[in-house]
């Protein structure tokens, strides 16, 4: 026997407690293995669609975003949130591009980040507008708007001595605004933390000029990540999904089994779970004529990416294949490239003339179809491209109603956030 | 050796913790957004009685998958059995279910209007000149008209051809619920997606196992994912104001939500109603603790600012939880009672009192899973 070695029974025990340390990894990615959602509780929560306008400058009423996040566990808990602004700005400055032929420069896409922190005490409900932002409810400058409640200078702290005090939202960049949220839950240091206790709505609400009894309200559900326990690193480039080799020849790349990895072994790289490979939208074709009520039924679909670099303010571009079926069980396809941010009308994906779009219900010919939205991914080892969104449905141009994507399956690429 | 054989058996414990944990952590809670085995659309409304506000639901079914799938449904009516009254222990639901059978092909979407159907007839022609083509499209068979008067589940359950449960996940759904005027609110329907855990993971018998362990009717234990433990909204306080119309509109908007729940539960084959006692467990802004219960059988379509039952309502009113939100959690009171699915709807009122409301609707979160599983007992063979 060399000199420092152990003796074989030794290596034995080495090897089990190896084994039983890799089962328990194992155990826990399957355990892990949460899959994003709208309806449980996460670490990461992504609004994909937030709307400012309360002066009526796009001339569809004023418009502003109740935002609500509620924390689930008996715990306090921090979260840093990113409002990315995806406002188009008028090349020369003439008027609004969310204004109907107020610009008649080139509408320029931006994507400018803004990001605070909020600290919510155990099980608390807080709700803030994004045109007005939130603080403590004794300096709010507008009574009545929501606020902090528990604030040491309010003289009010939650019954285990919790309190709000540091939290502070700015309202949203500018007025009119369009754009996404993106909130991580953190500790008190702003280290992302593996807790998966955090759940959001979104509610926008429009109101009609002149008359305000004219209003339409809608409703949808935050998307929450979960994050995967024992595997945050703390750091500030938080890894969504994938699979990388472990030694061998191939080490470091990605891969989707062991099969990919000539002498190691497909290991899981993430922290959070993975986005969804695909989105399925259920949606009446634009232009069909709702059964009940005889109003035309039109769609928006609001797409964002996974990854996300709000450290380098790098948007990143990604292809989109649209694969969409009627009621016939035909098929049609289109594809669209999309930055950072995009809403748009489903029948103006594919052309400038609604009535001759493949999401038409004049081309279908049946009222209603599926369609399923895959991000294409590349060998980009930096980012993902996978992405999340919501849909909205509105019936004679007023009423309006918002809904959660399906998802399915996942990926071997991972998505990154990227925190400044 | 007696530490090697301790090691061993201890790393035999650890990998047992994870076979274990690796079992439970297929049965996921339900889902609002994957495709699954069962749907529940919590909330159907068909009112088209002329007396009542007429009220409809447009449901929408799809096939995630490449091959023809099957669904067999269950309307359950939980309206009062005098629907003129409210309801109440005097006017309990009248729990009636109809069932009916669809297939869609390959990646098919289909939808219907729940007052009138769907018939099995030539398609409409639906052109430039004509979008009113309601009903176009491959018929996915007969589907029953639910008027006058209904107000209750539908809940569709993935079969095979010859009309057996099969674990496929093929099946996505939503519910539009309108009002003559086009304003409307959209939910996905609740999904239990079927556990692919073996060849006995669903026997295909017509007792469906939803969660749990091994039982007597349940000899292969779960067949189905969990109902969740527990449910969790976050609402307005009832009659409080929607901040954005105090903003934008004018003072003096209000707020109320209707919470519908229904048991996981169901006994179709032999019309006994879920039954199940829900703990209320409510959190307003100041981190206050305030709890109440009710009981839900069939069908619970409970308004939190109702004053018809003012001892129960009065806890979800924003003048005694003293913040604009809250948010509330929902349990069944015990591990043997059934779980609940449900859905929120929000009505935003201007001026309160005034007939000009529109309507948001929400799915739950959820939370945990069902320890002891629940049954859904669909009509045997004929």
């Amino acid at each position: 026997m060399r000199p420092g070695a152990r003796p074989a029974g030794s290596r034995r025990i080495s090897v089990i407690h190896a084994l039983a340390v890799v089962g328990l990894l194992a155990g826990a990615a399957q355990v892990a293995r949460a899959d994003v959602a709208s309806d449980q509780a996460a670490a990461i929560l992504v609004f994909p669609k937030l709307r400012v306008d309360t002066k009526n400058v796009a001339g569809q009423g004023r418009v502003d975003t109740l935002i609500r996040v509620s924390n689930t566990s008996a715990q306090a808990i921090s979260m840093r949130c990113f409002y990315a602004d995806a406002t188009p700005v008028c090349s020369n400055g003439t008027g609004s591009c969310l204004a109907p032929g107020a610009c008649t420069g080139v509408c320029v896409p931006q994507w400018q980040e803004t990001d605070f922190v909020v600290n919510i005490t155990a099980r608390q409900p807080i709700a803030w507008l994004a045109s007005q932002g939130a603080a403590g409810c004794e300096e709010s400058p507008v009574p009545g708007m929501p606020c902090f409640p528990l604030t040491t200078n309010g003289g009010r702290i939650g019954p285990n001595g919790q309190t709000n005090n540091g939290s502070r939202i700015p309202p949203a960049p500018e007025d009119p605004f369009i754009g996404e949220l993106k909130c991580i839950a953190v500790d008190r240091n702003d280290v992302p933390v593996e807790r998966n206790d955090l759940k959001g709505e979104v509610q926008i609400t429009r109101v009609e000029v002149p008359q305000a009894s004219g209003v339409d309200v809608e409703t949808y559900n935050a998307i929450g990540i979960p994050s995967i326990p024992g595997t945050n690193n703390g750091d500030n480039t938080l890894i969504l999904g994938g699979n990388v080799c472990a030694g061998g020849a191939k080490a470091g790349s990605i891969c989707a089994a062991a099969a990919d990895c000539p002498g190691g072994s497909c290991i899981s790289a993430a922290e959070y779970s993975s986005c969804p490979n695909i989105l399925i939208l259920d949606h009446f074709f634009d232009g069909a004529t709702d059964p009940i009520s005889g109003e035309t039924v039109t769609t928006d679909l609001t797409l964002v990416p996974c990854s996300e670099d709000f450290l380098n303010q790098a948007p990143l571009t990604t292809p989109v294949q649209f694969l969409v079926f009627n009621e016939f069980e035909q098929r049609f396809s289109t594809s669209r490239r999309i930055t950072c941010f995009q809403e748009f009308r489903i029948s103006d994906i594919d052309t400038h003339t609604p009535t001759k779009s493949i999401f038409s219900a004049a081309v279908n010919g049946t009222l209603t179809g599926q369609t399923r939205m895959r991000g294409v991914a590349d060998q980009d080892t930096g980012h993902g491209h996978t992405l999340l969104g919501v849909a909205e449905e509105f019936r004679g141009g007023r009423s309006s109603a918002a809904f959660n994507l399906h998802f399915t399956g996942s990926r071997p690429q991972s998505d990154f956030v990227y925190l400044p | 050796m007696g530490r090697t054989k301790g090691a061993i058996a201890r790393g035999a414990v650890a990998l047992l913790c994870v076979l274990i944990a690796g079992t439970s952590s297929l049965r996921a809670d339900t889902t609002s957004e994957r495709s699954s085995s069962i749907l529940i659309f919590p909330k159907v409304m068909a009112i088209t009685d002329g007396i009542h506000p007429t009220v409809d639901t447009v449901i929408q079914i799809s096939n995630t998958s490449n091959s023809m799938v099957y669904a067999h449904c269950v309307y359950l009516n939980g309206a009062p059995l005098d629907p003129r009254f409210p309801p109440g222990a005097q006017n309990p639901p009248q729990c009636q279910e109809v069932d009916f059978t669809i297939f869609l092909t390959k990646q098919q979407p289909t939808h219907w209007v729940v007052s009138t159907g769907r018939r099995v007839e030539p398609s409409p022609t639906c052109n430039l000149n004509f979008s009113a083509c309601d009903g176009a499209g491959i018929d996915p068979g007969a589907i029953p008209p639910m008027g006058d008067y209904f107000t209750g589940e539908l809940r569709c359950v993935e079969v095979d051809s010859s009309g057996a449960p099969i674990n496929g996940n093929h099946l996505k759904g939503e519910a539009t619920i309108v009002v003559p005027d086009g304003d409307a609110s959209k939910y996905n329907a609740v999904g239990l997606m079927g556990l692919n855990t073996g060849a006995s993971s669903n026997n295909s018998d017509s007792t469906l196992c939803v969660g749990g362990g091994l039982s007597g009717d349940c000899p292969t234990g779960a067949e189905y994912n969990a109902c969740p433990q527990t449910l969790i909204l976050n609402q307005y306080a009832a009659d409080a104001s929607n901040p954005v119309i105090d903003e934008l509109g004018g003072p003096n908007s209000a707020v109320r939500t209707e919470l519908t729940l229904v048991p996981c539960t169901q006994d179709f084959e032999n019309q006994v109603p879920g039954r199940g006692i829900v703990q209320f467990l409510i959190i307003n802004e100041f981190e206050q603790l305030f709890s109440t219960s009710t009981t839900v059988t069939c069908w619970g379509n409970l308004d939190l600012s109702s004053r018809l039952y003012a001892s129960f309502n009065a806890i979800f009113n924003e003048d005694f939880l003293g913040s604009r939100f809250a948010q509330t959690r929902m349990t069944p009171a015990d591990p043997t009672q059934s779980g609940f699915v449900g859905v929120a709807e929000e009505f935003h009122v201007v001026p309160p009192g005034s007939p000009n409301f529109t309507r948001a609707a929400a799915n739950l979160h959820g939370e945990g899973q069902r320890p002891s599983g629940d049954i859904i007992r669909l009509q045997g063979g004929f």
